[in-house]
């Protein structure tokens, strides 16, 4: 019985070794991709969350097929994105987010906007794509703390006129975490968290929001803080938030 | 050589009803043996479907979720079943009578019908794959069927559904099909279609148009009609469960809804799964029973939060919340029972409430005994929204707890003795118990003998429809259908479904017809049909789960013995356990397996 157990396993092994013998002849991806989410009301980069539901650029890579299976990855907090193993090849590239969606289809599949870039991607390509935001989320001023909770003050507006992403405000967050400034609707903590929607938002667009951390926060630390805001509009799977940048907070 | 051929299984009655029995075990039904975690035809059911809905709690299960078991490769094979079925009867057909003949092949369409519903539900549009494919023998891109529409799914399942509805007789055997089973059917599945139609945002197309996501807002009122038209089907041929039932007598009412789910000869039920022990079991009263009867090492997997006991009447209550405080101090009760006494029977028929009789017993649930001081009356144990445990409050020192199950009587100061918590918990650190305060009591057999409460011992029937669904089907869409300016009956005709549910329910009726709302209507719903693992689907068809479930904290009510009062209170507060439950708009539509994806060349989802 022992020797039959050794004689499968010593088969097993020789069957895993001779399937490594093939060499990979195809080179490894080393294009890079990289470029900035514009906001196209202020010229700024466009502020978002790490991960799938901030901004996710999605590429289609037409080499091999023409009805090939989207690739995707995700834009830096910061709105820029960099890239550096890319298969060389042709692309059609979408950034998708919290903003009027460059390809737009109307009611029965017919491509009305298409503001996707398509292009052939070899060494270093920058593309910066200007967008439209749903929301546009303001400091005023510089937020304060007592020495237990944080205090800012934010504005949101409008990024848009298109009247199809008119859609109401429905949350507004005071995210904050103290661990690293990677904030957000991804990332915070939540006993301290200060969370606004439905009825408490009616007269808020346009108006400063003043925004408290909930509970006590533990002193001797420091905070990453950000104020993010969304309509009640689904792009790609999610309703996304718009973001004002990370600000740090002492508390002593 | 196959050793059991066509012609052993085709020839003979027994033979067909073999075929039968495989493909009705393998119906898609979200019954005892369903959880979103784990898939259907599962015994383990401990992360069960209530727990992700915003009726219960469960200490398994921390957070929203999609549904972790993707139903598509057991939905093919058999639908493969069905199809093979269908399309080899023909040969047999001089062995059997017309009657025959058309009611397997009604039942056959029944069940595919069901499995394609399963699918649209979830994936929107998906391959309609209508004969046996042949592998081998065709070439490989005819195998690869691409996506329907998300309508054509839809209209796929009404097809299949009124082709049975013709075929089928007006009564079977119990637990298969009938006329009326096709037609409730129908008013479920077109219901849903009217209602992505409808509240839907989600949209995607393929390269030839085909909206795979999302329903053009145009039909929504051709679905509503549909599934109105086949509700009215039913009508005079079922009626609500009454048996027990007797005006004004809220105990009477309380005991007809709770005989409801175990009278096999229900007027009431239309499709119902038997089970019987020890060939086809499962566990739901083991897993679900209160921690004081727990015999089996299961127990309290469902804790109805407070927010679901909020949606009935018959307590005090303030803003739609129950009220638990007078001028900013707790009322006091002399009974554990008196805040619910009055409570609606359909609510104590639904949820375990604390210090209510179940096998002869009382079901125990408080979370402390309150030593401090009352002069002046009881404040609040915890500030506002607070989310932190007693023993970690400012109030700890007034209360004694108990951390698990194991606990050591206090002495009251009436020299008596007195457990901590209840027998059923709360436990601080255990939550194997009535976490919320509350356990369920749908479908919780209370004739089962104690020591029996074990895994796979229960065997009472799964319902899958039963008459109140089809007027709640009934309702919804008439409501839909006169909000849409379809006429001023369907108002009054919705208005006259939700009372005879209330009528049953023992709550209060409808005053003005014309004053219901789709709120309301949807409101009766979750409250009739809570705990039947139909809530999830509803919430997600109206596109209100990621309102329910952003970023929620639920909440729960904990009794109290106020000792040197002699008196019972209770505190409103959110779980202890802090638990947040956030739903991601892209699980509207389920992920599709990834491999069917590769394979297939299908196209995925959004946000996937």
């Amino acid at each position: 019985m022992k020797k039959k157990v050794y004689s499968l396993a010593a088969g097993l092994i020789l069957l895993l070794g001779s399937s490594c013998q093939k060499f990979d002849n195809y080179d490894e991806p080393q294009e890079t991709l990289k470029g900035t989410i514009i906001d196209k009301g202020t010229g700024q980069p466009m502020q978002t969350e790490v991960g799938d539901n901030g901004v996710r650029i999605k590429l289609l890579e037409y080499s091999w097929s023409d009805n090939p299976e989207p690739y995707f990855f995700t834009v830096m907090q910061d709105g820029t994105f960099n890239n550096t193993k890319i298969f060389k090849g042709n692309y059609n590239i979408e950034p998708q987010g919290a903003f009027v969606p460059l390809v737009q289809t109307d009611g029965s599949g017919n491509v009305t906007v298409d503001e996707s870039v398509t292009t052939d991607i070899k060494g270093a390509v920058t593309l910066d794509f200007e967008v439209e935001p749903f929301l546009r989320v303001e400091w005023v001023g510089e937020p304060s703390n007592d020495g237990k909770s944080i205090t800012a003050q934010v504005k949101v507006t409008r990024g848009t006129a298109n009247p199809g992403y008119q859609q109401a405000l429905s949350d507004v967050y005071l995210f904050i975490h103290s661990a690293n400034p990677y904030v957000g609707n991804n990332n915070y903590d939540q006993r301290y968290v200060k969370h606004l929607s439905g009825d408490e938002l009616n007269d808020a667009l346009g108006n400063t929001i003043t925004l408290t951390t909930t509970g006590e926060l533990p002193a001797g630390r420091t905070y990453y803080i950000r104020v993010g805001a969304r309509i009640d509009k689904d792009i790609a799977g999610a309703k996304r938030y718009n973001y004002t940048d990370v600000k740090e907070v002492q508390i002593p | 050589m196959n050793v059991v051929q066509d012609k052993d299984v085709f020839s003979s009655e027994n033979g067909i009803k073999s075929y039968l029995a495989r493909v009705y075990g393998q119906i898609p039904m979200e019954d005892f043996r369903y959880s979103p975690e784990r898939g259907l035809n599962m015994f383990w059911i401990i992360m069960p479907s209530p727990a992700y809905t915003g009726e219960a709690l469960c200490r398994d299960v921390h957070g929203a979720l999609s549904e972790n078991t993707k139903y598509w490769g057991d939905a093919y094979k058999l639908i493969r079943d069905i199809n093979y079925f269908l399309e080899t009867i023909p040969q047999y057909e001089a062995n059997f009578s017309q009657d025959q003949l058309n009611t397997w092949k009604g039942e056959m369409l029944f069940a595919r019908a069901f499995t394609y519903y399963a699918l649209a539900k979830r994936y929107g549009g998906v391959p309609l794959v209508n004969e046996v494919l042949k592998y081998l023998e065709q070439p490989i891109e005819e195998l690869k069927v691409p996506r329907s529409s998300e309508a054509g799914a839809f209209d796929e399942v009404k097809t299949d559904l009124d082709e049975a509805y013709n075929l089928l007789p007006e009564s079977n055997q119990v637990g298969r099909a009938t006329k009326y089973a096709a037609a409730a059917l129908k008013s479920r599945a077109m219901l849903h279609a009217g209602s992505i139609a409808k509240y839907n945002q989600i949209s995607l197309f393929d390269d030839s148009n085909n909206r795979l996501c999302g329903i053009e807002a145009s039909k929504a009122n051709d679905y509503f009609k549909e599934a109105y038209d086949a509700a009215k089907l039913l009508e005079g041929h079922f009626s609500l469960y009454k048996n027990a039932w007797k005006a004004d007598d809220k105990n009477a009412q309380y005991q007809n809804y709770i005989d409801m789910f175990f009278d096999e000869s229900s007027k009431e039920n239309i499709l119902v799964r038997e089970y019987q022990y020890p060939n086809s079991v499962h566990g739901y009263d083991c897993y679900n029973i209160p921690r004081q009867y727990m015999v089996g090492g299961y127990s309290s997997y469902v804790c109805p939060m407070l927010d679901y006991v909020e949606l009935f009447e018959g307590f005090p209550k303030e803003n739609g919340k129950i009220k638990t405080l007078e001028n900013g101090k707790y009322v006091l009760y002399d009974n554990l029972t008196d805040l619910f006494k009055d409570a609606e029977p359909r609510l104590r028929a639904t949820v375990m409430l604390p210090g209510d009789e179940f096998k002869g017993d009382n079901f125990e649930s408080w979370r402390g005994i309150y030593i401090g001081p009352t002069t002046g009356g009881i404040s609040p144990l915890l500030p506002e929204g607070a989310i932190e445990k007693y023993e970690a409050s400012a109030s700890k020192d007034n209360l004694v707890t108990s951390s698990n199950a194991g606990q050591t009587a206090y002495q009251l100061s009436n020299g008596q003795m007195m457990n901590p918590a209840g027998r059923s918990g709360r436990f601080a650190d255990d939550a194997a118990c009535a976490i919320s305060g509350f356990s369920v009591r749908k479908w919780m057999n209370p004739d089962m003998e104690a020591s029996l409460v074990v895994e796979n011992r229960s065997d009472q029937s799964w319902i899958e429809f039963r008459y109140a669904e089809i007027l709640l089907n009934r309702a919804e869409a008439a409501i839909e259908l006169a909000a849409a300016g379809q006429g001023a009956n369907y108002q009054a005709d919705a208005a006259q479904c939700i009372n005879e549910i209330r009528e049953r329910a023992g709550a209060t009726l409808l005053a003005d017809a014309s004053a219901l709302t789709i709120d309301d209507v949807r409101l009766e719903r979750r409250k009739e049909l809570g705990f039947e693992n139909k809530t999830w689907w509803d919430l997600k068809r109206w596109r209100l789960m990621d309102k329910e479930q952003n970023n929620t904290l639920y909440r729960i009510l904990m009794p109290f013995y106020a000792d040197k009062e002699n008196k019972w209170f209770f505190d409103a507060r959110y779980d202890e356990r802090a638990e947040r439950y956030t739903f991601d708009t892209k699980w509207y539509h389920v992920e599709i397996p990834s491999d069917e994806v590769v394979k297939n060349n299908i196209k995925q989802n959004p946000g996937y």
